[in-house]
């Protein structure tokens, strides 16, 4: 049976992980973006 | 540090303006504008090029003369053999035997808080060094010849110092665990094996081989050591610029490991009796499910949670280099994880100090006290007339000791996106690809500061 006894206190864990999971959005937001004007200046890679 | 009654036991909550998840918020912010401000005004590298000025030549003749180091070792010998003594025979008591206290606190966390400002501070002091050097100095006078050593085999680097890490750890944290005391005798016993192996090793590979990669506690604290501004070069002391000697560090296999090793095994142990407790609970109760001892089950969990620990943490700077690999002119996978090990230096020590400053203050004050006047805890010594002193709790209040850890985590992190941005600038010579590599540590930065801030939340609240 997994802890659940404290589930509301581990709940927290989402506000600590929301920065890390914008910081790692907004770099793929934009690595896929310069991808994408490579791609229509016809760069490789 | 379960063998002490102290640690982590902050026995008051903190009384903050702010819940404590809005300032892993805000220290992402300061890391996320520290990038953009390095990548704005930072564009050629000024760590990698050595900034050193030498002592004058009669000071460091004299602070590095033989007199002196033998002085400074025979110091190292003695304490080391007092603190062995005391374990031994000393109470069985933790918290009054003066072994745990000078040996997992005053010199497992001391060496690393000092030696980050001023340097390695652990390499004159090195017992099994002094012991080593003076064994070799003892065969030359005997033999008329150097002793003949077989070559550190280079591709061991400094593994062996990440598994005596773990080693050590375990031994701190998972033997002590859940009611099962780490015993001074045991700690003592423990160090008198590690001397039959250390000095087997410098007999195989020579003192200061085995000292610059094997030994645990050369690597571990001369690790610190390269932040700080004194060293030596060519056989004189200098002053160097805050560092630049880290730079140079991680080029021997294993030092990545170990930063990372460092970073995993201090969150286990501030996680173990907070954000993990449940779950090493849970486990500890499948363990003995599987018909597994209480004492076995314990340990068996928490040494699967360490190892666990230490795999998501590697993890998540492999997922940074990997990251970085992508951006166009990277050099190989090695080479990054190499290359940018260095930088996590700061981290490890911005760790240390968020978990241990409070047990370092606090414990400190026992060590210089009743621990000192009345070393073996038999209640029938006092040397200096402070054996019925006791540890004043007040000196730091749960407030201080959190926005100590949040500055620590917070600096220690800059620091880290630092370094990390200045060693980018000489693999892409181009500032905006160097930029565009430290996207990726930016987000490595941050998950280590909110992770960090998360564990000490949970441990504190």
């Amino acid at each position: 049976m997994l802890p659940l006894a404290h589930a509301g206190h581990y709940a927290l864990w989402i506000l600590y992980v929301l920065p890390v999971l914008i910081v790692v959005g907004a770099i793929l937001r934009s690595a896929i973006a310069v991808r994408r004007e490579d791609r229509e200046d016809g760069k490789p890679g | 540090m379960s063998f002490l009654p102290i640690a982590h036991a902050l026995a008051s909550r903190q009384d903050l303006p702010v819940p404590a998840w809005l300032f892993a918020w805000g220290a992402s912010i300061v890391l996320i504008v520290s990038f953009f401000a390095l990548s704005a005004g930072w564009r050629e590298p000024r760590f990698e090029q050595p900034h050193s000025r030498p002592f004058g030549a009669g000071l460091s003749r004299a602070l590095l003369s033989v007199p002196a180091q033998i002085l400074c070792g025979a110091v190292g010998v003695f304490l080391f053999g007092f603190a062995v003594y005391a374990g031994l025979e000393g109470t069985v008591a933790p918290d009054r035997n003066f072994a745990l206290t000078f040996l997992f606190v005053t010199c497992w966390l001391g060496f690393p808080f000092f030696s980050a400002i001023f340097g390695d501070l652990f390499r004159p002091f090195n017992p099994w060094r002094a012991i080593g050097r003076a064994a070799g100095a003892g065969f030359r006078a005997i033999a008329g010849q150097r002793a003949a050593h077989l070559t550190y085999p280079e591709r061991l680097g400094r593994w062996p110092a990440v598994i005596g890490l773990l080693a050590i750890v375990w031994l701190e944290v998972v033997y002590g665990s859940g009611g099962a005391i780490l015993e001074p005798e045991v700690a003592a016993t423990a160090a008198l094996v590690y001397t039959v192996y250390a000095l087997a090793m410098m007999a195989l590979f020579g003192a200061e081989e085995w000292c610059d990669r094997g030994e645990v506690f050369s690597v571990y604290f001369g690790m610190f050591g390269r932040l700080g501004i004194f060293g030596t070069h060519d056989g004189r002391l200098e002053r160097r610029r805050p560092f630049t000697a880290a730079t140079t560090w991680a080029t021997v296999p294993g030092s990545a490991a170990l930063v990372l090793a460092s970073i995993a095994t201090t969150s286990y142990d501030g996680a173990s009796e907070g954000a993990f407790a449940d779950f090493i609970e849970t486990g500890i109760g499948w363990a003995e499910d599987i018909g597994l001892g209480v004492t076995a089950s314990i340990r068996f969990t928490d040494t699967v949670f360490m190892l666990l620990t230490f795999a998501a943490v590697s993890l998540v700077y492999w997922l940074g280099v990997r990251g970085m690999r992508t951006v166009p002119g990277a050099p190989s996978l090695a080479k990054l994880r190499t290359g940018f090990a260095h930088t996590l230096i700061p981290i490890a020590l911005a760790y240390l100090v968020a978990h241990y400053f409070s047990l370092f203050v606090f414990q400190e004050q026992a060590q210089f006290t009743y621990l000192l006047s009345d070393p073996l805890g038999t209640g029938t010594t006092d040397l200096f007339g402070t054996a019925s002193s006791g540890v004043d709790y007040t000196v730091l209040t749960a407030n201080a000791i959190w926005y100590v850890q949040v500055g620590a985590l917070i600096v220690g992190h800059v620091l880290a996106l630092m370094l990390a941005h200045d060693r980018a600038l000489v693999y892409w010579p181009d500032y905006r690809k160097a930029t565009a590599s430290q996207y990726w540590m930016l987000a490595v930065m941050v998950a280590f500061t909110c992770f960090g801030l998360y564990l000490l939340s949970v441990s504190n609240g």
